[in-house]
Protein backbone atom coordinates (compact mmCIF):
# COMPACT_ATOMS: atom_id res chain seq x y z
CA UNK A 1 0.00 0.00 0.00
CA UNK A 2 1.49 3.58 -1.02
CA UNK A 3 1.05 6.71 0.66
CA UNK A 4 -0.16 9.36 -1.08
CA UNK A 5 0.93 9.70 -4.95
CA UNK A 6 3.13 12.87 -5.48
CA UNK A 7 1.10 14.57 -8.39
CA UNK A 8 3.43 17.40 -8.69
CA UNK A 9 6.67 19.82 -7.56
CA UNK A 10 6.36 23.29 -7.67
CA UNK A 11 9.59 24.64 -8.35
CA UNK A 12 10.30 26.43 -5.59
CA UNK A 13 12.70 25.94 -2.37
CA UNK A 14 14.30 22.80 -4.13
CA UNK A 15 10.59 21.21 -5.12
CA UNK A 16 7.81 21.47 -3.18
CA UNK A 17 5.84 18.11 -3.36
CA UNK A 18 2.08 18.33 -3.96
CA UNK A 19 0.25 15.37 -3.51
CA UNK A 20 -2.92 13.43 -3.99
CA UNK A 21 -3.75 14.68 -0.62
CA UNK A 22 -3.25 18.15 -0.96
CA UNK A 23 -5.36 18.44 -4.50
CA UNK A 24 -7.97 16.60 -3.01
CA UNK A 25 -8.37 19.02 -0.06
CA UNK A 26 -8.59 21.85 -2.61
CA UNK A 27 -11.07 20.47 -4.51
CA UNK A 28 -13.57 19.37 -1.21
CA UNK A 29 -12.38 22.91 0.09
CA UNK A 30 -13.97 24.16 -2.99
CA UNK A 31 -16.76 22.33 -2.74
CA UNK A 32 -17.76 22.58 0.71
CA UNK A 33 -17.39 26.74 0.27
CA UNK A 34 -19.64 26.52 -2.99
CA UNK A 35 -22.04 24.61 -0.77
CA UNK A 36 -21.54 27.26 2.25
CA UNK A 37 -22.43 30.15 -0.52
CA UNK A 38 -25.54 28.00 -2.29
CA UNK A 39 -26.74 27.34 1.14
CA UNK A 40 -26.64 30.85 2.52
CA UNK A 41 -27.67 33.06 -0.72
CA UNK A 42 -30.54 35.19 -0.48
CA UNK A 43 -31.13 34.68 2.81
CA UNK A 44 -34.50 36.46 4.56
CA UNK A 45 -35.37 37.19 8.11
CA UNK A 46 -38.81 34.94 7.31
CA UNK A 47 -37.43 31.74 5.81
CA UNK A 48 -38.96 30.41 2.87
CA UNK A 49 -36.60 28.09 1.26
CA UNK A 50 -35.51 24.90 2.56
CA UNK A 51 -31.70 25.26 2.42
CA UNK A 52 -32.10 28.12 4.55
CA UNK A 53 -33.89 26.44 7.14
CA UNK A 54 -31.06 23.80 6.75
CA UNK A 55 -27.93 26.06 6.93
CA UNK A 56 -30.02 27.62 10.12
CA UNK A 57 -30.26 23.90 11.47
CA UNK A 58 -26.54 22.77 10.98
CA UNK A 59 -25.00 25.94 12.23
CA UNK A 60 -27.48 25.96 15.21
CA UNK A 61 -26.79 22.47 15.90
CA UNK A 62 -22.69 23.45 15.92
CA UNK A 63 -24.23 26.28 18.42
CA UNK A 64 -25.69 24.03 20.23
CA UNK A 65 -23.25 21.15 20.40
CA UNK A 66 -20.37 23.52 21.45
CA UNK A 67 -22.11 25.86 24.39
CA UNK A 68 -22.91 21.90 25.10
CA UNK A 69 -19.29 20.52 25.40
CA UNK A 70 -17.29 24.06 26.03
CA UNK A 71 -19.82 25.56 28.28
CA UNK A 72 -21.31 29.58 27.84
CA UNK A 73 -18.49 32.03 26.37
CA UNK A 74 -17.04 30.06 23.79
CA UNK A 75 -18.66 30.84 20.67
CA UNK A 76 -15.83 32.31 18.81
CA UNK A 77 -14.74 28.67 18.37
CA UNK A 78 -17.86 27.73 16.78
CA UNK A 79 -16.39 28.33 13.33
CA UNK A 80 -12.98 26.79 13.91
CA UNK A 81 -14.77 23.71 15.26
CA UNK A 82 -17.30 24.12 12.23
CA UNK A 83 -14.20 24.19 9.71
CA UNK A 84 -12.43 21.24 11.25
CA UNK A 85 -15.69 18.89 11.12
CA UNK A 86 -16.51 19.78 7.88
CA UNK A 87 -13.09 19.12 7.06
CA UNK A 88 -12.63 15.85 8.76
CA UNK A 89 -16.19 14.74 7.68
CA UNK A 90 -16.08 15.04 3.98
CA UNK A 91 -12.31 14.21 3.47
CA UNK A 92 -13.12 10.42 4.94
CA UNK A 93 -16.52 10.44 3.12
CA UNK A 94 -14.41 11.30 -0.28
CA UNK A 95 -13.45 7.80 0.08
CA UNK A 96 -17.23 6.95 -0.84
CA UNK A 97 -16.36 8.13 -4.53
CA UNK A 98 -13.19 6.38 -4.89
CA UNK A 99 -10.73 9.18 -4.00
CA UNK A 100 -8.24 8.44 -1.36
CA UNK A 101 -9.57 10.08 1.15
CA UNK A 102 -6.90 12.89 2.59
CA UNK A 103 -7.76 12.22 6.53
CA UNK A 104 -5.69 8.78 5.62
CA UNK A 105 -2.99 11.12 5.55
CA UNK A 106 -0.99 11.38 8.97
CA UNK A 107 0.30 14.84 8.28
CA UNK A 108 -2.93 15.84 7.63
CA UNK A 109 -4.80 14.22 10.93
CA UNK A 110 -1.57 15.46 12.77
CA UNK A 111 -1.52 19.26 11.28
CA UNK A 112 -4.86 19.28 13.24
CA UNK A 113 -3.97 17.73 15.87
CA UNK A 114 -1.20 20.29 15.98
CA UNK A 115 -3.80 23.28 15.98
CA UNK A 116 -5.44 21.76 18.75
CA UNK A 117 -2.06 21.30 21.03
CA UNK A 118 -1.50 25.37 20.49
CA UNK A 119 -4.89 25.90 21.09
CA UNK A 120 -4.97 24.25 24.40
CA UNK A 121 -1.72 25.84 25.49
CA UNK A 122 -2.57 29.15 24.13
CA UNK A 123 -5.31 29.27 25.88
CA UNK A 124 -3.57 27.81 29.05
CA UNK A 125 -1.25 30.83 28.89
CA UNK A 126 -4.22 33.21 28.61
CA UNK A 127 -6.67 32.17 31.73
CA UNK A 128 -3.31 31.23 34.08
CA UNK A 129 -0.68 33.40 32.31
CA UNK A 130 3.23 32.53 31.78
CA UNK A 131 3.82 31.46 35.06
CA UNK A 132 0.40 29.64 35.75
CA UNK A 133 0.66 28.01 32.95
CA UNK A 134 4.94 26.49 34.04
CA UNK A 135 3.82 26.12 37.36
CA UNK A 136 0.43 23.40 35.67
CA UNK A 137 3.24 20.96 34.63
CA UNK A 138 4.66 20.31 38.30
CA UNK A 139 1.27 19.59 39.68
CA UNK A 140 0.15 17.92 41.87
CA UNK A 141 3.78 17.50 43.05
CA UNK A 142 6.75 18.36 41.25
CA UNK A 143 7.95 15.16 40.40
CA UNK A 144 5.42 14.77 38.06
CA UNK A 145 6.67 16.70 35.72
CA UNK A 146 8.08 14.53 33.05
CA UNK A 147 4.50 12.74 33.32
CA UNK A 148 2.80 15.83 32.71
CA UNK A 149 4.92 16.59 29.73
CA UNK A 150 4.44 13.06 28.34
CA UNK A 151 0.58 13.32 28.81
CA UNK A 152 0.22 17.13 27.11
CA UNK A 153 2.60 15.55 23.73
CA UNK A 154 0.54 12.72 24.09
CA UNK A 155 -2.84 14.58 23.10
CA UNK A 156 -2.00 15.30 19.87
CA UNK A 157 -0.40 12.34 18.83
CA UNK A 158 -3.15 10.13 20.02
CA UNK A 159 -5.58 12.75 18.00
CA UNK A 160 -3.24 12.32 15.39
CA UNK A 161 -3.08 8.28 15.20
CA UNK A 162 -6.29 8.04 15.90
CA UNK A 163 -7.47 9.59 13.34
CA UNK A 164 -4.92 8.49 10.41
CA UNK A 165 -5.52 5.13 11.89
CA UNK A 166 -9.15 4.39 10.97
CA UNK A 167 -9.24 6.15 8.43
CA UNK A 168 -6.64 4.54 6.58
CA UNK A 169 -7.04 1.29 8.37
CA UNK A 170 -10.95 1.53 6.17
CA UNK A 171 -9.07 2.04 3.29
CA UNK A 172 -6.78 -0.70 3.73
CA UNK A 173 -8.98 -2.74 4.08
CA UNK A 174 -11.81 -1.92 1.77
CA UNK A 175 -8.82 -2.19 -1.00
CA UNK A 176 -8.18 -5.63 0.46
CA UNK A 177 -11.32 -6.73 -0.16
CA UNK A 178 -11.51 -5.45 -3.57
CA UNK A 179 -8.33 -7.27 -4.66
CA UNK A 180 -10.20 -10.49 -2.95
CA UNK A 181 -13.14 -10.33 -4.52
CA UNK A 182 -11.41 -9.46 -7.99
CA UNK A 183 -9.37 -13.38 -7.20
CA UNK A 184 -12.74 -14.41 -6.40
CA UNK A 185 -14.57 -13.60 -9.89
CA UNK A 186 -12.02 -14.42 -11.43
CA UNK A 187 -11.75 -18.13 -9.99
CA UNK A 188 -15.61 -18.55 -10.23
CA UNK A 189 -15.36 -17.17 -13.80
CA UNK A 190 -12.51 -18.87 -14.75
CA UNK A 191 -14.26 -21.74 -15.82
CA UNK A 192 -15.39 -19.97 -18.77
CA UNK A 193 -13.28 -19.60 -21.77
CA UNK A 194 -13.47 -16.20 -22.23
CA UNK A 195 -10.34 -13.60 -21.32
CA UNK A 196 -13.03 -10.43 -21.50
CA UNK A 197 -15.44 -12.62 -19.07
CA UNK A 198 -12.86 -13.37 -16.70
CA UNK A 199 -11.48 -10.05 -16.33
CA UNK A 200 -14.92 -8.65 -15.09
CA UNK A 201 -15.08 -8.58 -10.91
CA UNK A 202 -18.79 -9.09 -10.16
CA UNK A 203 -18.36 -9.92 -7.01
CA UNK A 204 -16.91 -6.41 -6.39
CA UNK A 205 -20.22 -4.86 -7.21
CA UNK A 206 -22.22 -4.46 -3.89
CA UNK A 207 -20.72 -6.36 -1.39
CA UNK A 208 -17.97 -4.26 -0.33
CA UNK A 209 -20.85 -1.56 0.18
CA UNK A 210 -21.68 -3.34 3.55
CA UNK A 211 -17.96 -2.93 4.53
CA UNK A 212 -18.12 0.74 3.27
CA UNK A 213 -21.13 1.72 5.56
CA UNK A 214 -18.47 0.52 8.74
CA UNK A 215 -15.45 1.74 7.72
CA UNK A 216 -16.55 4.48 5.36
CA UNK A 217 -19.77 6.07 6.36
CA UNK A 218 -19.48 5.25 10.40
CA UNK A 219 -16.03 5.67 10.98
CA UNK A 220 -15.51 8.98 8.89
CA UNK A 221 -18.60 10.62 11.23
CA UNK A 222 -16.98 9.26 14.66
CA UNK A 223 -13.61 10.40 13.99
CA UNK A 224 -14.68 13.68 12.82
CA UNK A 225 -16.93 13.96 16.09
CA UNK A 226 -13.89 12.60 17.95
CA UNK A 227 -11.51 15.31 16.53
CA UNK A 228 -14.04 17.62 17.19
CA UNK A 229 -14.83 17.19 20.59
CA UNK A 230 -11.70 16.34 21.54
CA UNK A 231 -10.37 19.99 20.53
CA UNK A 232 -13.13 21.00 22.22
CA UNK A 233 -12.53 19.31 25.71
CA UNK A 234 -9.17 19.96 25.87
CA UNK A 235 -9.20 23.61 25.25
CA UNK A 236 -12.24 23.87 27.28
CA UNK A 237 -10.63 22.01 29.87
CA UNK A 238 -7.44 24.76 29.32
CA UNK A 239 -9.55 27.45 29.73
CA UNK A 240 -10.65 26.66 33.22
CA UNK A 241 -8.31 28.51 35.43
CA UNK B 1 7.75 7.52 -12.98
CA UNK B 2 5.53 8.09 -10.37
CA UNK B 3 6.40 8.98 -7.00
CA UNK B 4 4.59 8.32 -3.41
CA UNK B 5 4.82 9.32 -0.12
CA UNK B 6 5.63 6.72 2.35
CA UNK B 7 2.19 5.41 3.53
CA UNK B 8 3.08 6.52 7.08
CA UNK B 9 5.17 9.38 7.42
CA UNK B 10 4.83 13.00 8.15
CA UNK B 11 6.06 15.14 4.90
CA UNK B 12 6.17 18.74 6.37
CA UNK B 13 5.06 19.96 3.37
CA UNK B 14 1.74 18.66 3.26
CA UNK B 15 1.81 19.58 6.91
CA UNK B 16 2.15 23.24 5.85
CA UNK B 17 -0.82 22.70 3.56
CA UNK B 18 -2.85 21.51 5.69
CA UNK B 19 -2.63 24.09 8.25
CA UNK B 20 -2.98 26.63 5.35
CA UNK B 21 -5.74 25.40 3.83
CA UNK B 22 -7.54 24.74 7.55
CA UNK B 23 -7.13 28.12 8.25
CA UNK B 24 -8.63 29.13 4.71
CA UNK B 25 -11.78 27.17 4.71
CA UNK B 26 -11.92 28.30 8.46
CA UNK B 27 -12.02 31.71 7.23
CA UNK B 28 -14.08 31.09 3.78
CA UNK B 29 -16.58 29.01 6.31
CA UNK B 30 -16.79 31.87 8.37
CA UNK B 31 -17.41 34.53 5.89
CA UNK B 32 -19.97 32.57 3.85
CA UNK B 33 -21.59 30.33 6.33
CA UNK B 34 -21.11 31.30 10.10
CA UNK B 35 -21.37 35.16 9.04
CA UNK B 36 -24.51 35.61 7.38
CA UNK B 37 -26.41 33.17 9.49
CA UNK B 38 -25.96 34.94 12.45
CA UNK B 39 -26.48 38.16 10.90
CA UNK B 40 -30.28 36.73 9.67
CA UNK B 41 -30.48 35.54 13.31
CA UNK B 42 -29.97 38.62 14.82
CA UNK B 43 -31.86 40.34 12.91
CA UNK B 44 -34.79 37.66 12.81
CA UNK B 45 -34.39 38.11 16.90
CA UNK B 46 -34.26 41.84 16.86
CA UNK B 47 -37.20 41.91 14.37
CA UNK B 48 -39.54 39.33 16.88
CA UNK B 49 -38.31 41.70 19.72
CA UNK B 50 -39.51 44.46 17.76
CA UNK B 51 -43.03 43.06 17.20
CA UNK B 52 -43.10 41.53 20.91
CA UNK B 53 -42.35 45.37 22.39
CA UNK B 54 -45.10 46.85 19.72
CA UNK B 55 -47.72 44.11 20.33
CA UNK B 56 -47.25 45.00 24.08
CA UNK B 57 -47.86 48.68 23.72
CA UNK B 58 -50.57 48.11 21.88
CA UNK B 59 -51.95 45.72 24.14
CA UNK B 60 -51.11 48.71 27.33
CA UNK B 61 -52.55 51.13 25.03
CA UNK B 62 -56.19 49.00 24.71
CA UNK B 63 -55.99 48.35 28.43
CA UNK B 64 -55.69 51.91 29.05
CA UNK B 65 -58.52 52.86 26.56
CA UNK B 66 -60.34 50.01 27.61
CA UNK B 67 -60.13 51.39 31.61
CA UNK B 68 -60.59 54.79 30.26
CA UNK B 69 -63.83 53.92 28.37
CA UNK B 70 -65.08 52.11 30.87
CA UNK B 71 -64.70 55.02 33.34
CA UNK B 72 -66.29 57.15 30.93
CA UNK B 73 -69.30 55.18 30.83
CA UNK B 74 -69.35 54.82 34.14
CA UNK B 75 -69.08 58.79 34.42
CA UNK B 76 -71.94 59.24 31.36
CA UNK B 77 -74.47 56.76 33.29
CA UNK B 78 -73.86 59.05 36.34
CA UNK B 79 -74.61 62.14 34.30
CA UNK B 80 -77.26 60.23 32.71
CA UNK B 81 -78.62 59.73 36.22
CA UNK B 82 -78.14 62.70 37.02
CA UNK B 83 -79.95 64.91 34.77
CA UNK B 84 -82.59 62.90 34.70
CA UNK B 85 -82.72 63.50 38.55
CA UNK B 86 -82.63 67.28 38.02
CA UNK B 87 -85.27 66.84 35.43
CA UNK B 88 -87.48 65.14 37.06
CA UNK B 89 -86.90 67.74 40.05
CA UNK B 90 -87.35 70.55 37.75
CA UNK B 91 -90.31 69.30 35.88
CA UNK B 92 -91.90 68.09 39.66
CA UNK B 93 -91.06 71.79 40.87
CA UNK B 94 -92.39 73.47 37.96
CA UNK B 95 -95.57 71.38 37.99
CA UNK B 96 -96.07 72.21 41.82
CA UNK B 97 -95.62 75.97 41.00
CA UNK B 98 -98.17 75.73 37.95
CA UNK B 99 -100.70 73.95 40.54
CA UNK B 100 -100.00 76.42 42.87
CA UNK B 101 -99.85 79.36 40.92
CA UNK B 102 -103.37 78.01 39.72
CA UNK B 103 -104.41 77.60 43.32
CA UNK B 104 -103.82 81.19 43.95
CA UNK B 105 -105.68 82.42 40.82
CA UNK B 106 -108.13 80.42 41.30
CA UNK B 107 -108.21 81.63 45.16
CA UNK B 108 -107.83 85.02 43.57
CA UNK B 109 -110.82 84.55 41.27
CA UNK B 110 -112.86 83.25 43.87
CA UNK B 111 -111.82 85.57 46.21
CA UNK B 112 -112.96 88.71 43.65
CA UNK B 113 -116.25 86.52 42.88
CA UNK B 114 -117.19 86.90 46.39
CA UNK B 115 -116.02 90.13 46.84
CA UNK B 116 -117.74 91.18 43.85
CA UNK B 117 -121.13 88.96 45.23
CA UNK B 118 -120.82 90.80 48.53
CA UNK B 119 -120.94 94.50 46.53
CA UNK B 120 -123.67 93.93 44.63
CA UNK B 121 -125.45 92.44 47.48
CA UNK B 122 -124.84 95.29 49.28
CA UNK B 123 -125.74 97.52 46.39
CA UNK B 124 -129.00 96.00 46.00
CA UNK B 125 -129.37 96.13 49.87
CA UNK B 126 -129.11 99.88 49.27
CA UNK B 127 -131.18 100.08 46.42
CA UNK B 128 -133.83 98.47 48.04
CA UNK B 129 -134.17 100.47 50.76
CA UNK B 130 -133.94 103.81 49.15
CA UNK B 131 -137.02 102.69 46.59
CA UNK B 132 -138.88 101.45 50.17
CA UNK B 133 -137.73 104.74 51.55
CA UNK B 134 -138.81 106.71 48.32
CA UNK B 135 -142.34 104.38 48.08
CA UNK B 136 -142.85 105.28 51.44
CA UNK B 137 -142.39 108.97 50.72
CA UNK B 138 -144.75 108.83 47.75
CA UNK B 139 -147.08 106.82 49.49
CA UNK B 140 -147.00 109.06 52.46
CA UNK B 141 -147.97 111.97 50.44
CA UNK B 142 -150.89 109.83 48.67
CA UNK B 143 -151.96 109.34 51.80
CA UNK B 144 -151.78 113.47 52.52
CA UNK B 145 -153.71 114.03 49.64
CA UNK B 146 -157.32 113.78 50.58
CA UNK B 147 -159.03 114.86 47.71
CA UNK B 148 -159.09 111.29 45.68
CA UNK B 149 -161.55 109.98 44.11
CA UNK B 150 -162.72 106.10 44.65
CA UNK B 151 -161.52 105.75 41.08
CA UNK B 152 -158.58 107.10 41.50
CA UNK B 153 -157.83 105.60 44.46
CA UNK B 154 -158.66 102.48 43.27
CA UNK B 155 -156.01 103.17 40.25
CA UNK B 156 -153.19 104.77 42.67
CA UNK B 157 -153.64 101.33 44.78
CA UNK B 158 -153.20 99.53 41.41
CA UNK B 159 -150.25 101.65 40.05
CA UNK B 160 -148.54 101.18 43.33
CA UNK B 161 -148.79 97.57 43.44
CA UNK B 162 -147.61 97.40 40.16
CA UNK B 163 -144.60 100.46 41.11
CA UNK B 164 -143.84 97.41 43.79
CA UNK B 165 -143.78 94.79 41.33
CA UNK B 166 -141.53 96.99 39.42
CA UNK B 167 -139.53 97.60 42.15
CA UNK B 168 -139.38 93.78 42.92
CA UNK B 169 -138.57 92.76 39.28
CA UNK B 170 -135.78 94.91 39.06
Amino acid sequence: MNGPKILFKIPVLGGIPVTETIVNMWVIMAIIVAVCIFLTRNLEVKPTKKRQVIAEKLVGMLYNLVEDTMGPGHKKFVPYIGALFTMSICGSLSSLFGVRPYTADLSVTLGWALVTFCMVQFTSIKTKGVGGWLKGFLEPVPFLLPLNLVSEVANPISIAFRHFGNIAAGMVITSLLYGALASLSAFVLGFIPNAFINSIPIFQLGIPAVLSIYFDLFTSFLQAYIISMLTMVYVAGAGEA
Amino acid sequence: MEEFLAFVTIDVWTLIFTWGNLIILFLLMKKFLFKPINNILEKRKNEIDEMYESAQNSKSDAEKLLEDYTEKLKNVNEEAEDILKTAKKRAEGKSEEIVSEAKKEAQVILSRAEREVALEKSRAQEELLKEVSGLATTMASKILEKDISEEDHKEMIDKFISEIGDGDDK
